[in-house]
Formats: C-alpha cells, sequence, structure tokens
C-alpha cells in the first residue's frame, strides 16, 4: 500500500441467506481511496452501497476479502480493538437517528471525546468550536428533537469531525433533508475536507452529492461498475 | 466515564415518565414493605431477647458442670466464691445473683399443682430480671421475711390461694429426702410468660437453703451484661479463669433450646426478606429494562459504531438499572422507616394474639426496629437484584451488531 493509500479493499464479499439462495450484497469488491478523497458511493437502493460502508466502517464483517485502513489489517482485529480503531480513525454521519436523543448538541458531539477519556474542559471546548464550524453557534445546548433536520445533521458532522479522525464515513446523510439543507449540508462537508484535509466516503444517490465529488464511484448488483474522477 | 453512564441513565429514564413512575412505584411499595417487615423481625427478636433475658434467663449462666442437662438438685454447687470473685471485676457485668432451682410439688387446701421453686436474693434479683416488676398484687420478698412466697397469677388460680394464703412446697433434697416447707404468699405475679406465671414459686434464697439442706450452695449464678454483644466476652473470660471441669458456663440461647430456635429462625426470616426483595426487585426491574432495550437498539448501535466498547454498554446500562432501583429504593426507604419509626413509637398492638406470644417470650404490643443493619441488607439485596436484572438487558444491548441494529426501526 503507497504513503499516499489510506484504504485498500481486496476482493470483498458479503451475502444475505434468502431462504435457500444466497444473494451477494458485495460480489468481489476492490477500491481503494486515497488521503485526501472525497468520493462519492453511488448506485440505487441494494446496489451495495451501504453494505460496503458498513464493511469500511468495521460495522459488519465481510464473509471474504482483505481490508487495509491506514497500513492496518483492521478485519484481523477483535471486537474491542475494532470499537477503538473506529474511534481513533473513523468518523460516521448517518442518514438518521444520527444522535444521542438524551444528550444536548454539546454533549453528542463532546460524548466520542469523552470516550477517548479526554479531559471535561478540553473536549466541551472542542464540541463548541465544531458546532460553531458548523454553522451552529447559540444552538449548543439543544437536544436533537429541538433542532432541524438540518441541524441535526451539522451536530453528526461536527461529532465526526471533532476526533479528526482519518477516515469520514457518512451514509445517505442528505436523504432526510431537503434540498436547499442537503446541498448546504454537502457544502459544508466539501469545505471542510479542503480545510482540515480529511478524507470522506459517502454513499448517496443524490445527485447534490455526486455534483459535490471529487470522484465518483458507481455500484451496481454489489460490484463497482466504473469510476469516474470529477 | 461514569458521570456520562449515570447521566445517560438518568436522562433516559425520565424519557417515559409514566414507565419509570409505574416502575419506581411498584419499587417503593415492595421495599417499604419489606424494611417494614424487617424491622418488625428486627424488633420482635429484640424483644423476644430482651424478655427471654430479662424475665428471668439472665444473658449468662453458671452452674455445677452437667446441672442444665440434669436438673438435679444433687448438681448443685457448694462454694460459688470462684465464681463471685471473678464477676467483682469483669468488665460488661451489669449485675449477677444467686438462685436455687428445683422443681418441686405445692398444695394449698386441697389443690395441688407442680411449681418450679426458685430461691432468690430478692434485692440482687431486682438488678438481673425484671420479675419485681412483674408483681401485680402484695409486694416483692422482703429481705428477713424467710417465709414469704410470690406465686405466678395462674398457679395461685390452680392452687385456689390468695394473698397471706399457706402454701406447702414439696421439693427432694440433694440426700433424696422429700423436704416440704409452708411458706405464706406475699404477692402474686403477672409475666405474660406462661412457665412464669403457670409454674414459678419465688422463695427467699436463705430460706431454700435451710429447707433443701444446701448449706451455702446454690445451683445458678445468674448475671446480666451490659449488651447482648458482651455475652461472648463474659463467657469467654469465665471459661478462662474458671476450672471447667467443675463449671459449666451457659449463654442464655444455650439455656434454652426454643430460644435458640427462634433465633435461628429469625435469621431464616431475614435471608427470607432478602430473597423477596431480590425477586420484587428482578420482576419489577427487568420488563422495564428490556422495553427501554428494545426501544433503542437503534442507539446502542450508534453509539458501538461510535466506538462504545462492549463493556462500556454493558456497564451503561447496569448504571441505568441501578439508578432505576436506587430511586424506588429512596422512595421505599422512606416509606417502610417511617412506618417502622411511627410504630416503633406508638407500637403495634396485637393484644389479640396475647396468649400466643406468652409461648415466645413476646410482648404482644410489637415496637419495630430501623436498625443500620436492617436497611443495609435491604439496600445490598435491592442492589443485587437490579444487578442481576441488569444483566440480561446489558448483555444483550452490548453484543448488537451495529449495522443490523441501526437497520432496527
Amino acid at each position: 500500500m503507497s504513503e499516499d493509500m489510506l484504504l485498500q479493499a481486496t476482493g470483498l464479499c458479503k451475502y444475505y441467506h434468502s431462504g435457500d439462495s444466497d444473494i451477494a450484497a458485495l460480489d468481489h469488491v476492490d477500491f481503494q481511496l486515497k488521503k485526501g478523497a472525497f468520493t462519492v458511493l453511488s448506485g440505487r437502493s441494494g446496489s451495495g452501497k451501504t453494505t460496503l460502508l458498513n464493511m469500511i466502517g468495521l460495522l459488519d464483517n465481510p464473509d471474504a476479502g482483505s481490508l487495509h485502513i491506514a497500513g492496518e489489517d483492521v478485519l484481523a482485529l477483535a471486537t474491542s480493538a475494532r470499537a477503538n480503531f473506529r474511534l481513533q480513525r473513523i468518523g460516521f454521519v448517518f442518514q438518521a437517528y444520527n444522535l444521542i436523543r438524551v444528550l444536548s448538541a454539546r454533549e453528542n458531539v463532546a460524548y466520542v471525546l469523552q470516550l477517548r477519556g479526554m479531559p471535561k474542559k478540553e473536549r466541551l471546548n472542542i464540541a463548541d468550536r465544531w458546532l460553531s464550524e458548523v454553522g451552529l453557534d447559540g444552538l449548543e445546548n439543544r437536544r436533537p428533537d429541538q433542532l432541524s433536520g438540518g441541524q441535526q445533521q451539522r451536530v453528526a458532522v461536527a461529532r465526526a469531525l471533532a476526533c479528526e479522525p482519518a477516515l469520514v464515513l457518512a451514509d445517505e446523510p442528505t436523504a432526510n433533508l431537503d434540498s436547499q439543507h442537503g446541498e448546504s449540508l454537502m457544502h459544508l462537508m466539501r469545505d471542510l475536507n479542503e480545510r482540515c484535509k480529511m478524507t470522506f466516503l459517502i454513499a448517496s444517490h443524490d445527485p447534490v452529492a455526486m455534483a459535490a465529488a471529487l470522484q465518483c464511484v458507481y455500484m451496481q448488483d454489489g460490484q463497482i461498475v466504473s469510476r469516474d474522477t470529477v | 466515564m461514569f458521570s456520562i453512564y449515570f447521566r445517560l441513565g438518568l436522562r433516559n429514564l425520565l424519557l417515559y415518565p409514566m414507565r419509570t413512575g409505574l416502575t419506581v412505584l411498584g419499587l417503593g411499595i415492595g421495599i417499604a414493605a419489606l424494611t417494614f417487615l424487617s424491622a418488625m423481625n428486627d424488633g420482635w427478636l429484640q424483644n423476644m431477647k430482651l424478655n427471654f433475658v430479662l424475665t428471668q434467663m439472665g444473658h449468662v449462666q453458671v452452674h455445677s458442670k452437667g446441672f442444665e442437662q440434669s436438673r438435679r438438685i444433687t448438681d448443685y454447687m457448694a462454694d460459688t466464691t470462684q465464681v463471685d470473685q471473678a464477676l467483682q471485676s469483669m468488665p460488661h457485668v451489669k449485675a449477677w445473683t444467686h438462685r436455687i432451682r428445683v422443681s418441686g410439688l405445692a398444695s394449698a387446701a386441697g389443690a395441688n399443682a407442680s411449681v418450679l421453686v426458685s430461691g432468690i436474693e430478692p434485692e440482687k434479683e431486682k438488678k438481673v430480671s425484671r420479675l419485681y416488676s412483674f408483681v401485680q398484687a402484695g409486694e416483692w420478698l422482703q429481705v428477713g421475711d424467710k417465709r414469704g412466697v410470690l406465686l405466678g397469677d395462674v398457679l395461685a388460680d390452680r392452687l385456689s390461694v390468695g394473698l397471706g394464703d399457706k402454701v406447702v412446697l414439696m421439693a427432694a433434697s440433694p440426700e433424696g429426702d422429700i423436704a416440704s416447707e409452708v411458706f405464706r404468699v406475699r404477692g402474686l405475679i403477672h409475666s405474660g410468660v406462661m412457665d412464669v406465671d403457670n409454674l414459678l414459686a419465688l422463695v427467699p434464697i436463705s430460706m431454700a437453703q435451710d429447707w433443701l439442706h444446701l448449706g451455702d450452695g446454690v445451683t445458678d449464678v445468674v448475671i446480666r451484661a451490659d449488651t447482648f454483644t458482651a455475652v461472648d466476652t463474659i463467657v469467654k473470660h469465665l471459661e478462662g479463669v474458671l476450672n471447667m471441669h467443675d463449671f459449666e458456663v451457659l449463654r442464655w440461647q444455650e439455656i434454652d433450646p426454643m430460644a435458640e430456635q427462634w433465633t435461628m429462625f429469625a435469621e431464616v426470616y431475614t435471608w427470607i426478606v432478602l430473597l423477596v426483595v431480590i425477586v420484587v426487585v428482578l420482576a419489577e426491574v427487568l420488563n422495564t429494562m428490556l422495553m427501554s432495550m428494545y426501544d433503542r437498539v437503534r442507539e446502542f448501535g450508534l453509539m458501538t459504531a461510535l466506538g462504545t466498547r462492549q463493556g462500556q454498554l454493558f456497564a451503561m446500562v447496569v448504571c441505568e438499572t441501578l439508578v432505576l432501583v436506587a430511586m424506588g429504593g429512596i422512595l421505599g426507604f422512606l416509606l417502610g422507616a417511617g412506618f417502622s419509626l411511627y410504630f416503633g413509637h406508638y407500637g403495634l398492638d396485637l393484644s389479640q394474639y396475647a396468649t400466643a406470644f406468652s409461648f415466645m417470650y413476646m410482648s404482644p404490643i410489637v415496637y419495630p426496629e430501623l436498625t443500620f443493619n436492617g436497611c443495609a441488607r435491604i439496600l445490598i439485596a435491592a442492589m443485587l437484584g437490579a444487578i442481576l436484572a441488569s444483566f440480561y438487558p446489558a448483555w444483550k444491548a452490548s453484543r448488537l451488531n451495529p449495522a443490523t441494529a441501526m437497520r432496527e426501526v
């Protein structure tokens, strides 16, 4: 794996059982991602985008293949080591139910920092800084049910970036947002990618997301069918 | 990290006020009832022990070796100087007295009844037992009144005698002769304890020694300790000082098997109460926590995805359960302690069962006793129940596959 390569997946397979047959959600996928990339995984529903994202995010296990992130064979890691790897190296933005509902925006962002063992004052400062960065000044103490969908996604982005991860994974981040908020969120992530040099991998079939991408990877029936650099 | 567990636990519980409130109420009522039951048990036991010891038994008794088993007057102590000297400066000894204890027969005006004759030192006896406080008619034995006798009121009824009447007491002397002596009834005693009211005849010890040809001998040295916890110390001290080939030193519970059995039963009862506490907490909490866990599968999935370790999720659910049980426990303790303190002050009148109580040296008015140990036992049992109840939901939550969990609706 070369110096500038962050992620290398080879021959990833994932099958789901349905009755007597196996359905290939991922079918021998080879995939690479460079540091600082802003890549969108695109394709129809059921094409395998989320499954690939779950494998890369160590949220699920492939049935075959290998996966190296930042030079580490992550599939060889034990459960607790995987949790730690996610905590240290990966930031997540999910489609919905993204935040812990009983914690405020500030506490949601600070949660991952607390998991890392950061002192209270420091983690609250960082949380406030990132909330400001995503344009949520003054909303730090609001709970998720007091925020709009777009604001909740911004909190999720702030949380994903607060740990300064090597890789940010976002699964359909604009799916529950109107086009205006979707566009705004994608611009925010693209801006952070440029300024903070963080690597983004986004699964989305939203044209707004694809428009913001530096690279688009198309998936169909569990396979990567094309790669376009914008 | 624990601060976030408790904060999350408390806020999640408050998210469903009705469900949490009902669980807390159920827990509170259960723990209140069990706290009160435990206090009743402690009150009963304490009352029984005190009555047993202070009615006539004392905390510790010294006899001639084998007397308690044989109950034969031949096994009397001819000389108690060694015992008296040992007790003179012994810490925790509040008072002691000598007695002569012998079974016999009482006759009066054509009626006969078996009696337990107790020769006592009237003034010293006052400091050791409550017998003098049970005099309900007449008066306590006076020093120098050699022919005075106090009878249990039921015994007096059976003999059809009253104050001033004559009673003949007969008992075997150590030589095997049947000796009899005439006494005059000076008082009647009523203790509420069957053994005392139905059987006891108290006479001056000096008269009993003359009548039964015992010289200065006695059968019992009865010791009152300043606390129950001092009993073992006194016994060990005496066993170290006395020649144990000649004497036996018995604790109060060794003198009467019933008292020992009741003490053991009280212990068993305590364990039963604690077991019920655990079951109540388990039943109340397990359902609530499982519901809460299934409601939050996505949230647990999210937490796992963010890097929360299995052990941390497990601890989080356990903490939430502990917070829930703590809320119910506080409510329960306040209610239970309130009832216990109220009835501990005013008493719970169970006089209609007085006869049954008299078998067990128990006063018909029960005063629940709220002890630190009793409260601590229930608290520990409740927390143990909470931890047990949290294990399954905590285990389930910590084993969730994040990808699957986050797909749950």
